[in-house]
């Protein structure tokens, strides 16, 4: 088969995973050799649907002896299969990267014959790029699931991100859908990299540090293929960022690609407006130190769907409300609804030269559409109606969803 | 009065250190060509000194921060038609605030210059992934962009790290300034480039680029709009993917 098809086929098989990001690393260039990392990452192109091109995001092959029920490329489905060979994909990632295509590469995989022989493929390949190729580019590697510790300990030495996606937000979702995938095949290589990470930065104290996935571990789950709540999924998260220390958490909106008693029709649309607000909460939970229990409970198991969940802490703790701008602490001003923690800095930093008056926040270009309900400027409110539920929740609630969700994407399972 | 300068980096700072040692407060520091069509003031004309130039540069380092001199040089290069006015205001300020001038938001003036720098740092960070190389017959890298700011010297030095071991050229076709790199030193230049017309001949890697950014994308998906948002059609022209 020509290069040019297996191309077509294995990135149109990748292309539903969710994380193109290249961010985190900061792998140095060495003196006659090719590449480096951008800690802030770069994004080289968009593609027609709108979603940044950061990594070459291909799958070595999708071959695959599972049969998950969610995922395309599953065995019982009659699709075209191909594998690269590590030098074929050596030569793209290389060729492309001179060319300043891409930040480097992004490798995941069907299972052919075993986990262990995947994975083996997969090193192989990394290891001709960094050491025969001399490439210190970013490299993503996923982790098969079930493959040996010892390799993925091998991976973690060439790669700059690492991640094994957790697939579905509960054990009882995984067993009925991924039957082949056991929990514990999934957890075991995430506590591994946990250790693993933590023990090469400790191991810096004492001698040169040896690179070991720099760039941190993130995962992936499928929203709306189970009937999970919201509660659940956000349970998990902040379990996965407090205990596993993940970079990220990224989530996508079931399609369905095929048709199972177990799984949603095949005529459901993907569920993107609730991705969309679960996108929100996790942002709420790395940069604005809100805690899971704060968002959700029991009593309240599942986003609004017309309010962000910002807002939606905001009407059910109102008795926190207004704050004065020019006096609130950075961490409450962030909790104000529209005032994202860039802003809630900037604000901070100008109000100390001068107090800043309501037209000097619109000259600041605060987005104060949902912020005037819940702030007040040296001491005026300028919301126009009392703080109360009854009347805020109609002023605050969006009437249609919100246009476009940039950067953001569904997938229908990943293989691996 | 008006000063009336260059329009160079170093003849702008000039005419800064004319405004203190003259005490005067010109309403604006013009570039010379701009000026031309308007008589109704006084008009002082500053010769560019590189000795006075250093002086309010090392005064800004040194009263303000290396960053406020950044941010300052770095609207500069958007090549605003009242530049070196919105700089000498931004100056003022920052003799009376120090450091906290580039916090001063409230004020439009910090405003302005803040954001031009913003925009033109947005677009330098762009053309670090957006910029594209052609391979040369002769095995040099060739990249052309016409970039809206003036941002070759911005991006340089992340290809002279990154792309260490071949030798490029970075051409600013809209400016005819060039950034060359033989894999041990950056020149920089005015000069023509001789290009071969043909150097845009698909290769191998040129076509398997296109298929892979046709095959990345879900059709169900398609959102052009948001597409054009991060990535604007002015720019298509020298992008390989976009090409037919």
């Amino acid at each position: 088969m020509r290069l040019l098809d297996k191309l077509q086929i294995l990135a149109d098989s990748a292309k539903y995973d969710v994380s193109c990001s290249s961010s985190g690393s900061n792998r140095a260039n060495k003196k006659g050799q090719l590449g480096n990392a951008a800690i802030a990452g770069i994004c080289h192109s968009w593609s027609d649907d709108g979603r940044c091109i950061s990594l070459l995001k291909v799958l070595f092959s999708n071959c695959c002896i599972y049969d998950c029920k969610y995922c395309v490329n599953r065995i019982s489905n009659d699709i075209r299969r191909a594998s690269f060979t590590p030098d074929e994909l050596c030569a793209l990632t290389i060729e492309f990267y001179r060319r300043n295509y891409i930040e480097g590469l992004f490798l995941s995989s069907a299972v052919i014959k075993s986990p262990d022989y995947t994975m083996e493929l997969m090193i192989e390949t990394l290891r001709k790029l960094r050491y025969e190729h001399k490439f210190n580019g970013y490299i993503h590697i996923k982790s098969i699931p079930g493959a040996d510790l010892s390799l993925v300990y091998q991976a973690g030495l060439l790669a700059d991100r690492m991640s094994v996606n957790i697939e579905l937000p509960s054990i009882q979702g995984l067993k009925l859908l991924a039957p082949q995938k056991d929990h514990q095949s999934i957890i075991r290589p995430m506590s591994y990299l946990k250790e693993q990470i933590q023990g090469s930065s400790e191991l810096t104290i004492y001698k040169k540090r040896q690179m070991f996935v720099p760039a941190g571990q993130t995962t992936q789950l499928i929203v709306g293929a189970t009937k999970d709540s919201d509660l659940t999924i956000l349970n998990l998260t902040q379990n996965l960022y407090d205990r596993y220390k993940l970079k990220r958490v990224y989530y996508s909106a079931y399609v369905p690609v095929n048709a199972d008693s177990n799984l949603p029709a095949i005529t459901t649309s993907p569920p993107l407006l609730r991705e969309h607000r679960i996108y929100q909460a996790d942002w709420l939970l790395r940069f604005y130190g809100f805690r899971a229990e704060e968002l959700l409970d029991e009593s309240h198991s599942n986003f609004d769907i017309r309010v962000d969940p910002k807002c939606d802490w905001a009407l059910r703790n109102l008795d926190k409300f207004p704050v004065e701008i020019n006096k609130a602490p950075p961490e409450m001003l962030m909790r104000v609804p529209g005032i994202g923690y860039k802003m809630a800095e900037k604000i901070v930093r100008a109000r100390r030269i001068a107090p800043l008056s309501y037209e000097d926040l619109k000259r600041m270009r605060v987005v104060l559409k949902r912020a005037r309900y819940f702030i007040t400027c040296q001491g005026k409110y300028y919301g126009g109606i009392d703080i109360d539920t009854e009347d805020l929740y109609p002023v605050l609630s969006e009437e249609k969803p919100p246009k476009g969700i940039p950067g953001q994407i569904f997938m229908f399972g990943s293989t691996g | 009065m008006i000063y009336v300068t260059d329009g160079t980096f170093e003849g702008i700072l000039t005419a800064v250190f004319e405004a203190y040692r003259n005490k005067e407060e010109p309403e604006g520091i013009m570039t010379g060509d701009w000026f031309q069509t308007s008589l109704d003031f006084n008009v002082r004309t500053i010769g560019t000194c590189q000795e006075k130039a250093d002086r309010v540069y090392k005064a800004i380092i040194e009263k303000m921060s290396q960053e406020v001199l950044e941010t300052i040089y770095k609207a500069w290069l958007s090549e605003y038609h009242d530049i070196g006015t919105a700089i000498y205001r931004y100056v003022r300020i920052g003799l009376k605030l120090g450091r906290n001038v580039i916090s001063f938001i409230q004020n439009p003036d910090v405003r302005l210059i803040n954001d031009l720098s913003m925009k033109v740092s947005k677009e330098a960070h762009l053309f670090t992934g957006i910029l594209r190389f052609n391979k040369l017959k002769n095995g040099i890298y060739y990249a052309r962009m016409e970039p809206d700011n003036n941002i070759v010297m911005l991006i340089a030095d992340h290809f002279a790290e990154r792309l260490s071991d071949q030798p490029w050229i970075i051409h600013d076709a809209k400016r005819n300034f060039s950034a060359l790199f033989d894999t041990r030193q950056v020149v920089y230049t005015t000069d023509d480039i001789m290009i071969p017309a043909d150097y845009k001949n698909d290769s191998e890697f040129e076509i398997l680029w296109k298929k892979y950014f046709k095959a990345i994308s879900i059709e169900s998906r398609k959102n052009p709009r948001l597409q054009r948002s991060f990535m604007p059609v002015r720019y298509w022209r020298n992008l390989t993917e976009m090409q037919r």
